[in-house]
């Protein structure tokens, strides 16, 4: 939490304003015709300060690696402005892109498919310091190795292939790729989600350790909510294309203010049986819709118990500060958690109708 | 009542390589209407066990041997017509991708009607109608059009249920549901827990639950299997594994659980990764990751017993057993009141 980064200070090196990545669906081979949209971020806005974690959590299909790719350019957001340590790289391209590529690199899911097959560890990991046209051959060799020691692996390894190594291994041999160029901000989008708790547990204390000792900036993605509160400073909840919470993850996680991520929050299962058997869990009904046609005003009021008609809706609710960090967007907050009593305190008879 | 009752079980596969020995001594029993669940990481032997008993394994690359009494009948020597009466029947399993256990060119009705006419003389019309009640009893919304759909017309969490309703249908004493939640989203996860606890309620049927995840065991399991290794490290009830384990791979796995430690404080990891089930280590199989581990722990296999003579609460470790309880108290029983 907190005091995990006594760096924590309030510089922002990341600012995300309206963010907007709608991917288009068109129909025949010769004049394509746009069909409709696939809205998978819709005005997402953050800050994330130098030294800090920003956790992002939500379910699949929410837009958060959309997110994650277009912060890193991997994709040309199609609206809204980035601006990275005071620079906006929203429309950057060839070699200024290039120039801020060497502060942002990312750690991917799959430890199995994101690392060549073909080519042995060093060369993976020494990719990015060629690219960016740093130190010659012997130097980026010892590079390598001091960087397979920071990650606790064995220096003697260089020339392996990725084959050779378990799945907890592979990720670390991500995680000193995305480090060989001293990077400012990592973006790590569900690192930890294919690997075994064991093994999970020794990589975000790895990371952790690492954002400690060189002063790192995360934006960690994960869809384990137990997972991002440990490693996060501040917690965004994201609900089909739109952040719907945001504060630290005190705020978020003892006194959440969004039905979604009480709902979520109330999903997820205890590893203790008296709590896990004792509580009443908020079963959220149906499916989350499709992007494609997402639901009018507040997104998430087809499956919210305090749904509220002619106001949910219709009007669509912003994210707004609720008392120091937190921000919510909702009409109706919750009032109190756990989440005793989902109708609203003056309503009912709407409220309870939806339930 | 003793539904299920497993002993000894292995499961060897001869491979290019040599003998992968993926069940190594198995044994477990399941009751009446309750539900087993079996852990670990992956690779130790969970899902195999299960196909074990389901006889899923090609026999021509498989060694098996040990046996899985069920209903006075031993599943592992049942010719493979009589198995196959058993199968879908009083036995039925889950898998745990929805995406890629059902056939994507037959309906949904299709398939659910098969599995009713291969086990009942019964006519297309009640067939039918046995697969509408079923679809309704798991929730799926406009059941009777649904029939018609392709699988691929759902969604991760209603194929899911689909799957289930197929599983449930000709109300089987057994449900083997391997990892079935581990594709879907938490909110999604919960329902289909939910679904299973009500359908177990109602139909009787006892659960063997596969999973990796300690929070859904936590939610639902009424006795714990945990497995290290191709080999069965610990069971007992669900309070005694959670509240008072007894084998240090069981503390490793609690420990290494972000929702358990304290806020702010680093994780406590096991150390290294499971070993190759080729070449598995000498003595304890865990030796090797394990902080407590002595000579005795390299050069001989810990017997697989009660902690107390007569206990059901078992465990496979060469620590005294007031040792043991007392690091259990030590490490766990503090983690477990902050929650």
């Amino acid at each position: 939490m907190v005091e995990s980064n006594g760096a924590r200070n309030s510089q922002p090196l990341l600012e995300v304003e309206d963010l907007e990545k709608h991917f288009p669906i068109t129909r025949g081979v010769i004049f394509q015709k746009e069909i409709g949209r696939v809205q998978a971020v819709d005005g997402v806005s953050f800050t994330v300060n130098k030294g800090e974690t920003l956790g992002v959590v939500g379910e699949s299909g929410c837009g958060k690696s959309t997110m994650a790719r277009c912060i890193m350019r991997l994709l040309d957001s199609t609206g809204g402005k980035i601006v990275f340590d005071g620079k906006d790289i929203t429309n950057l391209s060839g070699k200024d892109l290039l120039r801020v590529r060497r502060d942002l690199m990312m750690v991917f899911q799959d430890p199995y498919a994101s690392l060549n097959p073909h080519k042995r560890v060093g060369a993976i990991i020494g990719e990015a310091l060629q690219v960016h046209k740093i130190g010659n051959a012997t130097e980026n060799r010892r590079r390598v190795q001091e960087l397979l020691e920071v990650v606790g692996l064995n220096p003697e390894h260089y020339n392996r292939f990725p084959h050779e190594f378990s799945g907890g291994q592979r990720q670390r041999i991500g995680v000193a790729r995305a480090l060989a160029i001293q990077p400012k901000l990592i973006v790590c989008d569900e690192p930890v989600s294919a690997l075994d708790v064991s093994v999970q547990a020794q990589i975000l204390n790895l990371l952790k350790r690492l954002q400690r000792e060189f002063d790192l900036t995360y934006v960690f993605i994960a869809h384990d909510l137990d997972v991002v509160r440990h490693i996060s400073d501040r917690v965004a909840v994201m609900y089909l294309g739109k952040i719907v919470e945001l504060g630290t993850g005190e705020d978020l996680y003892q006194r959440p203010l969004h039905p979604y991520a009480g709902a979520l929050l109330s999903a997820v299962p205890i590893p203790n049986p008296n709590v896990a058997r004792a509580r009443k869990p908020i079963v959220l009904e149906g499916d989350v819709p499709s992007p494609i046609n997402p639901p009018s005003a507040c997104r998430f009021h087809p499956r919210c118990p305090r749904f509220q008609p002619g106001r949910c809706d219709v009007d669509e609710p912003q994210l707004e500060l609720h008392g120091g960090e937190h921000q919510v967007a909702c009409h109706f907050p919750l009032e109190t958690w756990p989440m005793a009593d989902l109708s609203l305190p003056a309503a009912g008879s709407a409220a309870a109708s939806s339930s | 009542m003793l539904l299920l009752d497993v002993r000894d079980l292995k499961t060897h596969f001869r491979t290019d390589d040599g003998v992968v020995r993926a069940v190594d001594g198995v044994s477990f029993q399941v009751e009446k209407g309750k539900t087993l669940a079996i852990v670990g990481e992956s690779g130790c032997g969970k899902s195999v066990t299960c196909m074990t008993i389901m006889g899923l394994n090609s026999p021509r690359n498989s060694v098996i041997t040990g046996e899985a009494i069920f209903k006075d009948r031993d599943l592992l020597k049942l010719p493979s017509e009589e198995l196959r009466k058993v199968r879908g029947k009083e036995i039925s399993m889950i898998f745990q991708d929805p995406m890629t256990s059902l056939n994507p060119v037959y309906t949904i009705g299709n398939q659910l009607i098969e599995a009713v006419r291969l086990h009942e003389k019964v006519g297309k019309q009640a067939a039918s109608r046995r697969a509408l009640e079923m679809l309704k009893a798991v929730s799926i919304p406009r059941a009777e059009t649904r029939l018609e759909d392709y699988p691929h017309q759902f969604s991760g969490g209603m194929r899911q249920r689909v799957m289930i309703a197929m599983a449930l249908i000709n109300n089987p004493d057994l449900l083997i549901a391997d990892e079935p939640t581990t594709a879907l989203d938490v909110t999604t996860q919960a329902q289909i827990l939910k679904l299973m606890n009500e359908l177990q309620r109602d139909f009787g049927s006892a659960i063997i639950l596969v999973t990796h995840d300690l929070g859904v065991v936590a939610e639902t399991a009424d006795d714990v299997l945990v497995m290290y290794a191709a080999k069965p490290a610990e069971e007992g009830s669900y309070s005694e594994i959670f509240y008072q384990p007894e084998h240090p791979y069981t503390w490793g796995l609690l420990s290494s659980l972000p929702r358990l430690a304290a806020q702010g404080s680093d994780l406590k990891p096991i150390p290294g990764t499971p070993p190759s089930l080729l070449n598995p280590p000498s003595g304890c199989r865990f030796h090797l990751r394990c902080g407590y581990s002595f000579d005795r722990c390299v050069s001989e296999v810990p017997e697989y017993v009660g902690v107390e003579s007569g206990s059901e609460h078992q465990v496979a470790c060469h620590l005294e057993h007031d040792f043991r309880l007392t690091e259990s108290k030590r490490l766990i029983g503090d983690m477990m009141a902050e929650v």
